[in-house]
């Protein structure tokens, strides 16, 4: 055999081992699908697509000093309160990381009754709703998400209400 | 929402198609519908009608995101804040926009009222602030109110109907002078034997950096018994900036709730900060199952040694079993009385089965155990015969999905690597040299 066959192996070696680990790395890597990186949004329920994975972690801050940990399974559906959240897989190998943000949003929604009024909180954060009968305050309702309550009043102000 | 904008048309429509059925049916010379005619006369049409209106109720919605905008103050700061109006309802609306709040004069919007059409999801906007020289330090807040102006009655210019209405906030913080931090303290529980963790979120509020922040932690029983003690690492925390306090500590200590009293230290300031935390969980555990005296057709007295592994008594609890047949069909579903166990305990909670028409062979069965918010499920089956029910498996179903997988991967990128390094050992140590004194 000549030399340069020798080195023709060589190369067809060496370039295959290359090729040959970066198709293992990649083989391994979880493939995140979604949601994108930056994505936004105001639904507090977000769908994860991850094939590959085993956990998922989710964290206010992209060092994740105190993820919360998921298990992945199919149509993994989270609940996140409004904020901006950072997040990756793991399996043998990590993922990227990517940040995910969850818009607040003050949603109210009347139905008229009877003799009063069901107030409902659609949005996705804590409501505190001041309820007037012509200009005078009559009352302070607070309302959890989708909660609903039954109330009296010509006047009904919606406003994210503290968490405490 | 073509019914609720066009309420009043259509509501004409019926009522004269209800009105044209009544004449036809009232010119019929029957006995019965003659009576039935002088029962309601032609106004009764009116009032159903009306009653029909009454009960559809309208529904209106108005939403606004974000809900919030955080921002530090600086004097004179000038900054454009946008927002959005949901039209969750796809309606046609009448919005008026104000400011409100202690900081209503530092914002300035560019619009005092707008429409917005039922083909409008939702629709930007935005107003301009322009905050003070000097703010005293703290949080201040304004707020933007949009709303929506009930509807106009079809007779008047009277408006019919509430008026809803939705805030977005301006939240500005203003640093205090010199050094000053806000804390709070999240504890996530956990089970006898790992880790609880302890997370501190710190938010420095003041003008300068915290160059030393750490935490000592005590953690008390229900005794008041100081259980153990142990510090935190130490960070910094710029102005402005928030940074979080994490540690764990290995729940090596009987169940039950405990509390951590927290002290945390920044540059010879302290916060107090305390919660209480379980280690482990309300937890009953079936651990037998039996039946006694037992003949078939007759009520079977089912004996549940049940033990709660918890540190209080757990109150109302009871026992749920649902038995089903080889066609998979419930076959019985009975409950037992509500029983009190106390702590670290075990106690017999007993249910009765009728089998009266029950065939002896296998049924497969659910057992609940119910107590607080908690149901706790075990699988069994149930070998009924003549004179005996033989009770088959009590064991919890236990998932453990995810991990198959992952051991797959781990083997195939181990085995991957390791026929790449023989590949490359068996050419370069041993053929390649072969090859070349074979040509010399």
């Amino acid at each position: 055999m000549k030399t340069k066959h020798i080195y023709a192996i060589d190369l067809v070696l060496i370039v295959g081992t290359f090729m040959g680990l970066i198709f293992l790395v990649g083989y391994s890597q979880p493939l995140v699908i979604s949601p994108l990186n930056e994505f936004e949004t105001t639904n507090s329920s977000v769908l994860f697509s991850i094939e590959g994975a085993e956990f998922i972690l989710i964290d206010d801050n992209n060092e994740f000093t105190s993820p919360e940990k998921f298990i992945v399974e199919d149509g993994l559906m989270i609940n996140l309160k409004p904020g901006v959240y950072y997040w990756k897989v793991e399996s043998v190998l990590k993922s990227e990381v990517r940040k995910l943000t969850i818009n607040s949003e003050v949603d109210l929604k009347l139905k008229e009754l009877g003799e009063g009024y069901e107030i409902t909180n659609a949005g996705n954060t804590r409501l505190d709703v001041e309820v007037y009968n012509g200009t005078s305050l009559i009352s302070k309702i607070k309302l959890d998400t989708d909660e609903e309550k039954n109330v009296f009043g010509t006047k009904f102000v919606g406003g994210w209400g503290n968490d405490k | 929402m073509f019914l609720e904008q066009n309420l009043l048309g259509v509501g004409v429509m019926i009522n004269k198609l209800f009105e044209a059925s009544f004449f036809r049916l009232c010119n019929d010379k029957s006995l019965r519908v003659k009576r039935f005619c002088e029962l309601f006369p032609m106004n009764k049409s009116l009032i159903i009608f009306a009653l029909l209106v009454f009960l559809i109720g309208s529904v209106s919605a108005l939403g606004v995101t974000p809900a919030r905008t955080t921002i530090d103050f600086e004097p004179g700061l000038k900054r454009t804040v946008s927002f959005s109006v949901v039209n969750s309802e796809s309606k046609d609306m009448s919005l008026i926009i104000s400011p409100q709040g202690e900081l209503n004069s530092s914002i300035s919007l560019k619009e005092n009222s707008v429409t917005m059409s039922s083909d409008e999801q939702s629709k930007q906007l935005s107003y301009d602030i322009t905050l003070p020289n000097e703010l005293s330090p703290g949080l201040h807040i304004a707020e933007v109110v949009i709303l929506q102006l009930p509807e106009k009655s079809a007779t008047s210019e009277a408006y019919v109907g509430a008026a809803l209405a939705v805030v977005t906030q301006l939240y500005v913080h203003v640093p205090y002078p010199g050094k000053y931090a806000e804390a709070d303290l999240n504890i996530v529980n956990a089970e006898q034997g790992e880790d609880v963790v302890f997370i501190i979120p710190i938010a420095n509020r003041g003008e300068f950096d915290l160059v030393s922040v750490k935490a000592n932690i005590d953690i008390y029983n229900k005794l008041n018994e100081k259980v153990t003690s142990f510090n935190t690492a130490t960070i910094s925390v710029g102005s402005k900036e928030r940074k979080e306090l994490v540690s764990k500590w290995k729940a090596d200590a009987p169940v039950g709730t405990y509390r951590a009293v927290v002290t945390l230290t920044y540059d010879g300031e302290t916060i107090n900060l305390e919660k209480q935390f379980n280690i482990g969980k309300e937890e009953l555990e079936l651990q037998q199952l039996e039946v006694n005296d037992f003949s078939l057709g007759d009520i079977a007295k089912m004996e549940m040694l049940v033990e709660n592994k918890w540190s209080e008594q757990i109150s109302g609890a009871y026992s749920q079993m649902q038995i089903y047949n080889e066609e998979e069909e419930l076959v019985a579903d009975f409950s037992s009385a509500n029983y009190d166990i106390p702590a670290l305990s075990k106690k017999l909670i007993v249910s009765y089965w009728d089998t009266a028409g029950v065939k002896p062979e296998t049924y497969e069965a659910k057992v609940f155990l119910k107590y607080a918010d908690i149901s706790s499920q075990k699988n069994l089956q149930l070998k009924v015969s003549e004179n005996k029910i033989e009770v088959i498996g009590l064991g919890y179903v236990v998932s453990s999905e995810g991990s198959e997988g992952d051991d797959n991967l781990v083997f195939i990128l181990i085995v991957g690597i390791v026929v790449l390094i023989l590949i490359n050992l068996l050419w370069f140590l041993l053929l390649r040299k072969k090859l070349k004194s074979n040509r010399m």
